[in-house]
């Protein structure tokens, strides 16, 4: 219980610290050229120069008056022209820099101010619930803690949970809007109404007005560069990460800090969903903005939900049936061969069993890639290449070995008394399988099933070298014909993409839990 | 077991003839064929030609290539393998907790081992292109960066990123095998050792990885044979490019016998791969084994 004042203690400090970082610390600086004067055919130190540098200063000084400091830059290139005479230009700039911390945004109309206001509130609920609490359970013996101490304890440390992660996302959004948003607005990509407002919100917040008309030229020059010390703003992160491990540990059981638990399981869970996220939305775009050269949004401005209707136009609808029919057929095949097999496994005594479930679990290590030379020469000489049928016994054959192992490891779970009663009472062996241990077994069956299923639907490398007519492709071959040497048509290929990743994810979903049983028993991947 | 199911001896022998069959045609026969094939001389259209000893073997390890392929493998195998086993057990801890949702997470983290390889290395490939890809795209938009960032400007960078998707797609693998084991362990081993006041690191080096310790043999050795035979990541985002310079040697073998139709070195390189996974698979075979004795 100590531990976990100690925690909310060091928690709510530590987001203190951060909100003090931001607010008073100059945190990024701005340099911008108020006023560029460029003079041709102009030598260092004769008249036209002097002319050029009185002009400059005469300028600085009305921006002295103005109360902003100023600095000259002069830039000078010289180059030899083509009749061999000496030319010169020099180009003088006046620059200011402008360094602001966090509280001046705060009355600005950007994203990033509005995220410190929210900062400053959270903060305030922070005092406010903290001190409530203290002052409630100060004197109270730690055993006497009440459920309503609890709550008042709670309240700041989701306070300071949100606070810390208000910190990268205020660090974001300054780089956007200084950043990217600047760079957009000077190449016209950004909407007029957008522009115009992130133009006279920047004139106020850098020039306090004065730049007007001439915005547009400043901002040409104009740099954005963060103080060091932005990067320890990151720290959040590592923070939550740490007291997420440490909750793990079971050390620390309080409710709110398993929302770090939860923050840590979300950030990974969209990691791990990030391509599939980016399959998704860019097989609905169009294609001029699969290959948008700005970045300009991070969603499909227009959902082309036609994008699929015109995969499947393009023979993708063929690769699907092929595709279903190569691995219906294997598994298939897979199971004929493989249950009786795993039967006999499981349920029988013969001499070159030991031998045969060695070579099973070392026939796991036989890639169809290392082989595929033999493989398509034993398919020429049996005229099955090019042709659905060969696809399917390779796929069962190479599935075989996980097959019987997954099978034999339910068979042999499931306890055979049943069996044998039926064999005493005079049934057949096969109708013993067949009525009696199939139906028990099933689960373990549909999960061996799915499992071939999934594996020769995705399966690719022996595809790619036997298949040689179109109209025969599977779908994992089939959708390379939408990237070609100079034009991927990226929107048709995810389209397909996702047709065909859909049903095998949803399958395996189904199984997943069973499959985890399975593979403690051998443990086999596709 | 008793033999209440066996009427004639041979009966046992008709059950698994129809899988020691199909896995003698499709699978022993293709084997046979590239070791004949390895000692063989054969001509660019694939006439099989006399006995040549080790002629094939010399010519595939003699290529200035070859060092390079085999360092890859070596760097893709282990990078791959040992990381994925890395996060896919801390994952595992993670998921091996009780929490809501844990479910949802459970099945999201399935998704890479669902998909197609030659899918998610093509969504990859998409997602790291430079002048449109999705990674700039995202990172610009946020305001991460301020311009374009060439995130494949070498080919050991392209490289790591095949290392980095490699792993990504092993992760479940190692998750679930791990999970599996995680689950078998019983929680009075943990109840006892809090009780004697033992710390986190105590019981995972004490209770936790000695017991999962065979799963995660399984799964490492599993892993290594397979990593080793995998193919599409990299034959989808470099194809070997620049010259064999980020090639393993499965995709190597792949190009050498089908693009440059050099079937005899392309079989010997198999059957010098084929040797190395005996090696890794009868280490396998014989943990397996063991195992299975001590059931």
């Amino acid at each position: 219980m100590i531990k976990e004042r100690r925690l909310i203690a060091s928690f709510c400090f530590v987001s203190f610290l951060f909100l003090l970082l931001i607010l008073f610390l100059p945190l990024f600086s701005f340099q911008s050229a108020l006023y560029t004067k460029r003079s041709a055919n102009t030598f260092v130190g004769d008249e036209k120069y002097l002319a050029v540098r009185a002009e400059i200063e005469s300028e600085a000084a009305a921006y002295q008056e103005k109360g902003i400091e100023t600095t000259i830059s002069e830039q000078v290139t010289e180059r030899t022209n083509s009749k061999g005479k000496k030319t010169s230009m020099v180009a003088f700039s006046l620059l200011s820099t402008d360094i602001r911390s966090g509280w001046q945004l705060l009355a600005s109309p950007f994203a990033c101010g509005r995220i410190l206001f929210l900062c400053l509130i959270l903060f305030g609920i922070l005092l406010l619930f903290l001190c409530l609490g203290l002052v409630t359970a100060g004197g109270t013996a730690v055993r006497k803690f009440k459920p309503f101490h609890h709550f008042l304890l709670d309240i700041p440390i989701a306070a300071s949970v949100l606070l810390l992660f208000c910190v990268p996302a205020f660090a974001l959004s300054l780089n956007l809007t200084f950043g990217r948003n600047v760079t957009l607005a000077l190449s016209q990509n950004l909407s007029e109404s957008d522009s115009a407002a992130l133009f006279s919100g920047l004139d106020q917040f850098l020039f306090g007005g004065i730049a007007g008309d001439k915005l547009a030229d400043m901002l040409g020059t104009f740099s954005f560069r963060l103080n060091p010390v932005y990067w320890c703003l990151l720290a959040p992160v590592v923070i939550t990460l740490v007291c997420t491990l440490k909750l793990r540990f079971g050390q620390i059981r309080h409710p709110f800090l398993r929302l770090l638990l939860y923050l840590t399981v979300v950030a990974f869970s969209l990691f791990i969903l990030y391509p599939f996220f980016v399959m998704f939305i860019t097989a609905f775009r169009s294609n001029a903005e699969t290959t948008d050269m700005y970045f300009l949004h991070v969603l499909p401005t227009k959902w082309i939900w036609s994008n699929l209707k015109d995969t499947l136009e393009r023979g993708v609808l063929r690769y699907l049936i092929n595709s279903l029919l190569i691995a219906g057929g294997a598994t298939a095949i897979a199971m004929l061969c493989g249950i009786p097999a795993a039967y006999a496994m499981a349920r029988m005594n013969f001499r070159a069993k030991k031998a045969y479930l060695g070579f099973i679990i070392m026939s796991q290590m036989f890639s169809p890639v290392v082989l595929l030379v033999g493989i398509s020469r034993l398919m020429n000489t049996l005229h099955l290449n090019d042709s659905l049928i060969g696809l399917m016994f390779i796929n069962a054959a190479f599935n075989q070995a996980f097959a019987i192992w997954l099978l034999r490891g339910t068979f042999v779970s499931i306890s055979s008394e049943m069996e044998q009663a039926a064999c005493i009472d005079g049934c057949s062996t096969l109708s013993a399988l067949l009525r009696i241990l199939i139906p028990i077994a099933s689960p373990g069956i549909v999960t061996t099933l799915i499992f071939v299923f999934i594996n020769s639907w995705n399966e690719y490398t022996i595809s790619t070298v036997l298949i040689s007519t179109q109209t025969n492709r599977p779908i994992t071959v089939g959708i390379t014909q939408f990237s070609s040497f100079n034009m991927i048509e990226w929107q048709y290929l995810f389209a397909a993409a996702l047709l065909a990743t859909v049903p095998v994810v949803i399958l395996f979903m189904l199984i997943e839990k069973h499959l985890a049983a399975g593979l403690t028993a051998g443990g086999v991947k596709g | 077991m008793n033999n209440i199911f066996v009427r004639h001896k041979w009966d046992p022998y008709l059950w698994i003839l129809p899988s020691v069959l199909l896995m003698l045609i499709f699978v022993i026969f293709p084997i046979g064929i590239v070791f004949r094939l390895a000692f063989s001389d054969i001509s660019r259209a694939g006439v099989v030609g006399e006995f040549i000893g080790l002629g094939n073997f010399i010519s595939a390890v003699s290529a200035p290539v070859f060092p390079t392929v085999l360092m890859n493998t070596l760097i893709w195998v282990v990078s791959v393998v040992g990381l994925s086993t890395l996060i896919g057990f801390t994952a595992a801890m993670v998921l091996n907790q009780p929490f809501f949702g844990r479910k949802i997470a459970r099945s999201i983290i399935v998704f890479p081992w669902a998909a197609s390889l030659v899918i998610q290395a093509s969504v990859w490939n998409y997602i790291i292109k430079m002048e449109y890809g999705n990674l700039n795209n995202i990172l610009l938009n946020f305001g991460v960066i301020k311009n374009a960032i060439n995130w494949r400007a070498t080919y050991q960078i392209e490289f790591i990123w095949e290392c980095a998707i490699g792993i990504i797609v092993t992760i479940p693998f190692v998750t679930f095998t791990v999970l599996s084991g995680l689950q078998s362990i019983d929680s009075s081993y943990y109840e006892a050792a809090t009780v004697d006041g033992a710390s986190f690191g105590q019981k995972l080096f004490n209770i936790t990885l000695p017991l999962v310790r065979p799963s995660l043999t399984v799964s490492t050795v599993l892993n290594i044979i397979y990593v080793f035979n995998s193919f599409p990541i990299i034959y989808t985002i470099t194809k070997g490019a620049p010259a064999n310079k980020t090639d393993t040697m499965v995709t190597y073998l792949y190009m050498l016998a089908f693009y440059d139709q050099k079937k005899g070195p392309a079989t010997a390189l198999s059957v010098i791969g084929f040797l190395i996974l005996c090696l890794a698979s009868s280490i396998y075979m014989i943990v397996t084994m063991r195992k299975e004795e001590a059931l």
